[in-house]
């Protein structure tokens, strides 16, 4: 007889028919992106025409001369405010992440509940107040302020709480009686939860590389935009040019946070799957 | 000296040392913009000149102010077509994928997770110029076969005069487009949480549950479905909270207004409008003020909420 098997072992092709049709759908949109790229204008407002007439690279050239935006430029912008973020949250979460975990101490709940508000209350939500602020602290237009009030995400906290709570008791133990200081303590932890750092570090990285509205309103100047503000500007402008070069920029803008998923898509599960609880 | 010192890194002091760097940027830059929105919210709305203290007038004016209404009318209304439509299919598209073919699964989980993984402004971007529009994709895949000599019509004899939708004009299509587009952008994120949920889930109560029955999805809704529960709750606040700060895609579509009748008017683009411009800072801050007990209030019901259930439970 054959050995029962787990539905994880199964395999059903109906399941896969109807994943492969519903995730045709979701990306036939990305698929005309890139092919779209090549086409002129009269070509690419035809949306069921996918392939283009010739592979013409003009607009790619088009768009890397920097005339219509300072695309690279820009790109260079995002990277930035992206990886300072993602490493500045990353840094401030996981100390705090680490103390909630590992420390019992007086107004701990009430400190802890205060930083999950933030996950209710995201700066989006306080964008208008947020701007005034920013406006007094002489911050704007300039990459600090978009930065900086990103670093305090709610979500890292839980994150990291979670994180450090798997931590065995004892190995804590152990290092606060070799003498350490509670930040030795910690320093000495990190390791053990490099995939935890690299996954939210991802996790915070593309929240940063998708934000629209604050760097809008923060950022004013073109040379120091994002990508979302220079595509939205590119697109919103009464301008005559090529759309095909506005889809050659979307290709790039999506290509860095696919690529890094994609490498670390197992890594960033499992990861995921230890700090859910069960 | 050395006492003191010890006190901090190592002893009782320790923890609110090392919570300083968190907590001094919490301050900063959150909890002092609120106390400045509040303040701003109180105050005439002028920016340069030196503003005067008004009390409670710009609430009671958005009090009184119908589109105000319709913005929240708006986004209840996104927020809960958002929660219903994705965590269902989420739900489904994980239980499909959980028994897809091995081989195949990371390729199509990557491919549901593609728009989740691209920024809301090219999401916008591409949702204009293939699925929106006379020609666009969703008028030729599901409304022009139902059109006068549609392929619906040849085929069966029937007579439907469906004509394309204008999906960002036509007031009745703005939200569902608006909802269509978080659709397309959140599902395959859902959907790669849950089966990270489902990953934890100890395979010994799989082995127990098929011991009683080979039916693949009583074991998804009677044990996969309700050790999820956390992830689902997690999940549906983020999303709601994600509803409230929507901004880009509806930026994007309809041009920083509310469209057609202000069909697709919602919170923070109308504190946007109301902010730059009408320049009313002051009414703008109040209007993030106004909904900030609303989402505190999602909060509490997320942490006390299962405690409830499991106290009536268990």
């Amino acid at each position: 007889m054959k050995k029962a098997l787990l539905p994880s072992e199964r395999a059903s092709w109906t399941a896969t028919l109807l994943l492969i049709v519903a995730g045709v759908l979701f990306i036939y949109p990305f698929v005309w992106m890139f092919c779209s790229a090549f086409k002129d204008n009269k070509e690419i407002f035809k949306p069921l025409q996918l392939l283009p007439g010739a592979w013409n690279l003009e607009y790619y050239k088009l768009l890397f001369k920097g005339e219509l935006i300072p695309f690279w430029r820009v790109f260079a912008n995002s990277v930035l405010v992206a990886f300072l973020q993602a490493l500045g949250t990353v840094a401030l979460t996981s100390l705090a992440g680490y103390v909630f975990a590992q420390h019992r101490f007086r107004f701990q709940g009430l400190l802890f509940v205060a930083s999950l508000v933030v996950i209710v209350l995201p700066q989006q939500a306080l964008a208008i107040p947020l701007f005034s602020w920013l406006n007094e602290l002489k911050m704007i237009d300039s990459i600090w302020g978009v930065v900086l009030p990103g670093v305090v995400s709610g979500l890292g906290i839980l994150y990291f709480t979670q994180v450090f709570r798997q931590i065995p008791r004892e190995l804590v133990e152990a290092s606060r009686l070799a003498g350490l200081s509670e930040f030795r303590v910690y320093w000495t932890l990190l390791p053990l939860c490099g995939s935890a750092l690299l996954s939210f570090g991802l996790i915070q990285f593309i929240l940063s590389w998708h934000e629209h509205l604050i760097p809008l309103l923060v950022l004013s100047t073109q040379d120091k935009q994002t990508l979302p503000l220079a595509l939205a500007s590119l697109f919103g402008s009464s301008l005559r040019f090529p759309f095909a070069v506005l889809m050659a920029a979307s290709t790039i803008t999506i290509l860095p946070t696919a690529i890094l998923f994609a490498v670390m898509h197992r890594r960033f599960k499992s990861s995921l799957s230890e700090v859910l609880p069960h | 000296m050395g006492d003191w010192k010890t006190y901090w890194l190592r002893g009782k002091g320790a923890p609110y040392l090392l919570l300083l760097p968190f907590f001094a940027f919490f301050i900063f830059f959150w909890v002092m913009p609120l106390v400045g929105g509040l303040r701003l919210s109180l105050h005439s709305n002028t920016l340069v000149e030196e503003s005067e203290y008004v009390g409670l007038q710009h609430y009671q004016e958005l009090r009184e102010d119908p589109k105000f209404e319709k913005a929240i009318r708006n986004n209840i209304i996104y927020t809960g077509a958002c929660i219903v439509v994705i965590l269902p299919s989420s739900a489904l598209l994980a239980y499909w994928l959980q028994s897809a073919w091995k081989r195949v699964r990371p390729g199509l989980t990557f491919m549901l997770l593609l728009p989740g993984l691209t920024p809301p402004a090219v999401l916008a971007l591409l949702f204009l110029l293939v699925f929106h529009g006379k020609e666009g994709v969703l008028n030729q895949m599901f409304v022009m076969p139902f059109s006068r000599d549609g392929a619906i019509n040849e085929l069966f004899h029937l007579h439907f005069n469906a004509r394309p939708i204008n999906w960002l004009k036509d007031p009745h299509f703005i939200m569902p487009a608006l909802v269509m587009q978080a659709v397309w952008r959140w599902t395959g994120f859902v959907t790669f949480f849950f089966l990270a949920g489902m990953e934890a889930i100890p395979k010994s109560l799989y082995e127990a549950a098929y011991l009683e029955t080979n039916d693949r999805w009583k074991v998804f809704k009677r044990v996969t479905l309700p050790l999820l529960q956390p992830v689902v709750l997690f999940c549906a606040v983020y999303l709601v909270v994600d509803a409230f700060a929507m901004f880009s895609g509806a930026y994007m579509l309809l041009g920083g207004s509310g469209g057609t009748a202000d069909a697709g008017l919602l919170m923070v683009s109308y504190s946007y409008q109301q902010a730059f411009t009408y320049g009313n800072f002051g009414t703008a801050a109040a209007m993030s003020l106004m909904v900030a007990p609303a989402l505190l209030a999602l909060l509490w019901l997320a942490i006390m909420g299962p405690r409830w259930l499991k106290g009536r439970v268990g």
